[in-house]
């Protein structure tokens, strides 16, 4: 559904520029399940290049291994998923249950990522796993994952280009930043001028379990539907991007100690952080704290 | 000699298959409807935080996923008894409202109009025009329904941060305060969105619509003007009628609302006498329209994988995946639901019966329920929504309200009705200690396209399909037609197979 939300150009235009020709799309594509079937014969024989495999939701793989919770057919998907696997010269792993196990992964379906289970790389495919170009499978986490950043890798993979990825195998172009940077209630986490309850405005990462400051994307860069995000209407970053997603401590809460979250912003010392922040609180401008300007 | 068929949807909701046995004449004669998918979404929920529904169950689904919100949150606040302000109440109904207009044209034209262009409909002398417009990915039509609905849901965005996956809906209002320049913006996308509906769907304003009543004046309406003729509307009428559509997919003559869309104690809007929601409550057996009250569903289970348990209200019935591993009574992952122990259909149609609208009753009336019916209320519904939404943002901000702390969610259990763009849709949860101890969602395609109960009734869809007939047996695209009129949210294949002899498989949406 995200990836319809494309703009300039639109996900039909996209699909055009690139030259790109869906082969099948559970809800897009106008095949026969008949055709779909002998496509994938095709496909499995060589006779059919599969240029780009993108795959939505986690690898379903009980009860017990036989993946008989999600068949077609009768038959597990996820043999089927094996198979184009081997045959697909770029493996895209689309949304956080597809890279990482997501929702289901601890749960009763056994579920997992293609390439990591968690923040552990194997997953499905296996820790070896390259596709047919030599490339690992392209993560591109979120919940929803953002259109931009499908429409984006699509445009490099066509162009037969690889983009830099992270340690979790995301493109660094929209996974190196963090949720944070843009959103427009940085001042309010610059001097340290919270929120204690929906609507206050203020910053959400020391009470309200916002995880901007921790979890990777492009949030509060690309933003949503080309208008806004999340944490700029108040509701938390809830970390949908990253591999532990959804945390088990629940959400709407920072767990912390002395006023202090246990998670600090990415790669921050802290001890420095806490006297950083005492500080900053202390040189908070009023019009901050009256929240004059309204964010 | 009997044929045997299969319809699998995506995973949406689940993926579901649907077998069915035709007769010599190809006429289907029996039908099952198959979940072949377990995500066990509500055992995920045990032990969690008492908010997390607001969090996981919105991405149950990708394209309901604002009614899932609305679901969780009034479940919590029916256990603390939360009292919402007047305007969160509004913008909530907004953000949701605008969720149906998307998932209904989305559907209609993306998903079940593509059938309607298949070379066996070549029948039809509008069969050429229906390409020109509702080809996949390149029919003008759905160009345009890409786009205009992809502006409309910028609404849930400004309100709410991001469509879809807000949690900006919580207990005791929501989390957001929209500025009067977001309401402003968000007006004019709704003025825009009104202009393109009322010049390419209705071809005629919402009052003249609404100023049609019965049979008779909508087939008046059809001839007044080529406007209303050649609007999707119209050409849909006319497609839909020289096809039968009108007379296929009858199904259980039963429908159920849960209600929806409070409505906001200070408001103007001209509503019936009594009526607290837009959306009506009501459950419709023959032709008569009774109080709804949730204590009378029971989720029957012979026929499920979900357990193996009688029938159970969702606020005890638990979910254990029971798979013998072989094919006996038990062949969907889908419970039963059933009201009262009837089988009810539920969606657009649901709300306009259940509502009494003179329309739908007098076509109701003199040709039943069809296809085409359930597809006029879906592309309609907005002649409802539309007014309601203008009416509640100009009244929207003006307390600057929206959301008062509710008590603490320590203890107790509660349930959340409301509707999703494809009907009813409920949650039942307990908490203790503020953790969840008990989740059960009860989604609209679960009562539309449930197995047989424990009488051995078969659902809403396995009775539409009854009668349906299949031209061609190794391409039964005529079934995927009756169970996409129900907007099942998820995508289908058809298998054929004769005896246990697979003949062909097709893809119906």
């Amino acid at each position: 559904m995200s990836l319809l939300g494309v703009e300039s150009p639109d996900f039909l235009e996209i699909l055009a520029h690139l030259d790109l020709e869906v082969l099948w799309h559970p809800s897009l594509a106008n095949t026969s399940a008949l055709q779909r079937e002998q496509l994938v014969q095709r496909i499995l024989t060589g006779e059919q290049h599969l240029d780009i495999l993108c795959v939505e939701g986690s690898v379903i793989r009980g009860p017990g291994g036989s993946g008989m919770f999600d068949t077609e057919a009768g038959r597990p998907k996820k043999d089927l998923l094996a198979a184009l696997a081997r045959c697909a010269r770029y493996v895209v792993a689309v949304g956080t249950c597809a890279s990482f196990g997501g929702i289901g992964a601890d749960g009763d379906i056994e579920a997992t990522g293609l390439n990591f289970a968690g923040q552990k790389k194997g997953g499905f495919l296996g820790e070896a796993f390259l596709s047919q170009s030599g490339a690992p499978v392209i993560n591109l986490p979120g919940c929803p994952c953002h259109g931009d950043v499908i429409a984006g890798t699509l445009g490099h993979l066509c162009a037969n280009t690889v983009p830099s990825l992270d340690a979790y195998q995301a493109p660094l172009e929209w996974f190196g930043l963090l949720v944070h940077q843009g959103c427009v209630r940085n001042e309010y986490h610059e001097y340290r001028v919270e929120e204690r309850r929906f609507g206050e405005r203020g910053c959400l990462f020391f009470y309200m379990g916002c995880r901007g400051p921790i979890a990777y994307g492009p949030c509060n860069k690309i933003l949503w539907n080309r208008r806004s995000s999340k944490t700029r209407v108040g509701v938390p970053c809830l970390g949908c991007t990253q591999p532990d997603f959804p945390q088990p401590h629940p959400f709407f809460d920072t767990p912390a100690i002395a006023d202090i979250p246990l998670e600090l912003p990415s790669g921050v010392d802290r001890a420095h952080y806490l006297a950083y922040k005492s500080m900053a609180a202390a040189a908070a401008p009023e019009r901050l704290k009256k929240r004059q300007t309204g964010v | 000699m009997n044929k045997t068929i299969q319809v699998p949807l995506n995973r949406v909701e689940g993926d579901l298959e649907i077998r069915a046995e035709l007769d010599d004449d190809g006429r289907v004669t029996k039908a099952w409807c198959a979940g072949t998918l377990f995500r066990g979404f509500e055992r995920i929920m045990l032990g969690r935080g008492a908010l997390d529904g607001l969090v996981l169950t919105p991405r149950i689904c990708g394209i309901c996923s604002t009614a899932h919100l609305t679901a969780a949150a009034l479940a919590l606040e029916h256990i603390v008894g939360a009292v919402v302000p007047p305007d969160a109440i509004r913008i909530r109904n907004l953000a949701l409202m605008a969720e149906h207009l998307q998932s209904d044209l989305r559907h209609t034209f993306l998903m079940f109009a593509v059938d309607l262009v298949h070379p066996r409909f070549q029948t039809s002398d509008l069969w050429d025009e229906a390409v020109q417009r509702w080809a996949p990915l390149r029919g003008s039509t759905t160009v345009e329904v890409l786009r205009e609905t992809k502006k409309v849901l910028e609404i849930i965005a400004i309100v709410g941060g991001q469509w879809p996956h807000s949690s900006f809906i919580v207990p005791g209002g929501i989390a957001s305060v929209p500025s009067s320049g977001a309401l402003q913006q968000c007006k004019h996308l709704l003025r825009g969105y009104r202009t393109w509906y009322e010049r390419t769907i209705l071809g005629c304003t919402i009052e003249r619509w609404q100023g049609v009543r019965s049979h008779g004046e909508l087939a008046a309406w059809l001839e007044e003007r080529p406007a209303h003729r050649d609007s999707e509307l119209g050409l849909l009428l006319r497609h839909g009628r020289k096809l039968g559509l009108n007379a296929a997919g009858r199904g259980p003559g039963r429908f159920l609302s849960f209600g929806a869309f409070d409505l906001p104690p200070d408001t103007k809007l001209r509503v019936p006498m009594g009526a607290r929601q837009l959306i009506n409550p009501g459950f419709v057996k023959d032709n008569q329209v009774h109080p709804f009250e949730q204590e009378h569903i029971a989720e029957h289970l012979a026929h499920s994988w979900a357990g193996n348990q009688a029938c159970e209200h969702p606020a005890q019935g638990l979910t254990r995946p029971y798979a013998t591993g072989a094919e006996g009574e038990k062949y969907s992952w889908a419970k039963a639901p059933r009201y009262q122990g009837q089988v009810v259909e539920t969606g657009p149609l649901a709300e306009a019966v259940v509502a009494q609208s003179p329309l739908f009753i007098d076509l109701l009336e003199r040709e039943g329920v069809s296809v085409l019916l359930r597809v006029l209320a879906r592309l309609v519904r907005a002649v409802e929504l539309i007014p309601a939404m203008e009416c509640w943002l100009n009244e929207a901000g003006k307390h600057n309200e929206f959301y008062i702390p509710p008590p603490s969610l320590l203890h107790g259990s509660g349930y959340g009705l409301t509707h999703a763009a494809r009907g009813a849709l409920g949650h039942w949860i307990a908490i203790e200690d503020s953790r969840i101890t008990h989740y059960q969602v009860i989604p609209p395609t679960t009562w539309n396209a449930s197995p047989r109960d424990n009488d051995s009734v078969p659902g809403a869809i396995e009775q539409a399909l009854v009668g349906t007939r299949v031209e061609d047996p190794s391409d039964p695209i005529e079934l995927g037609v009756v169970v996409r009129s129900f907007d099942p949210c998820l995508v289908c294949t058809v298998h054929t197979v004769n005896r246990e002899q697979p003949l062909g498989r097709i893809r119906v949406g």
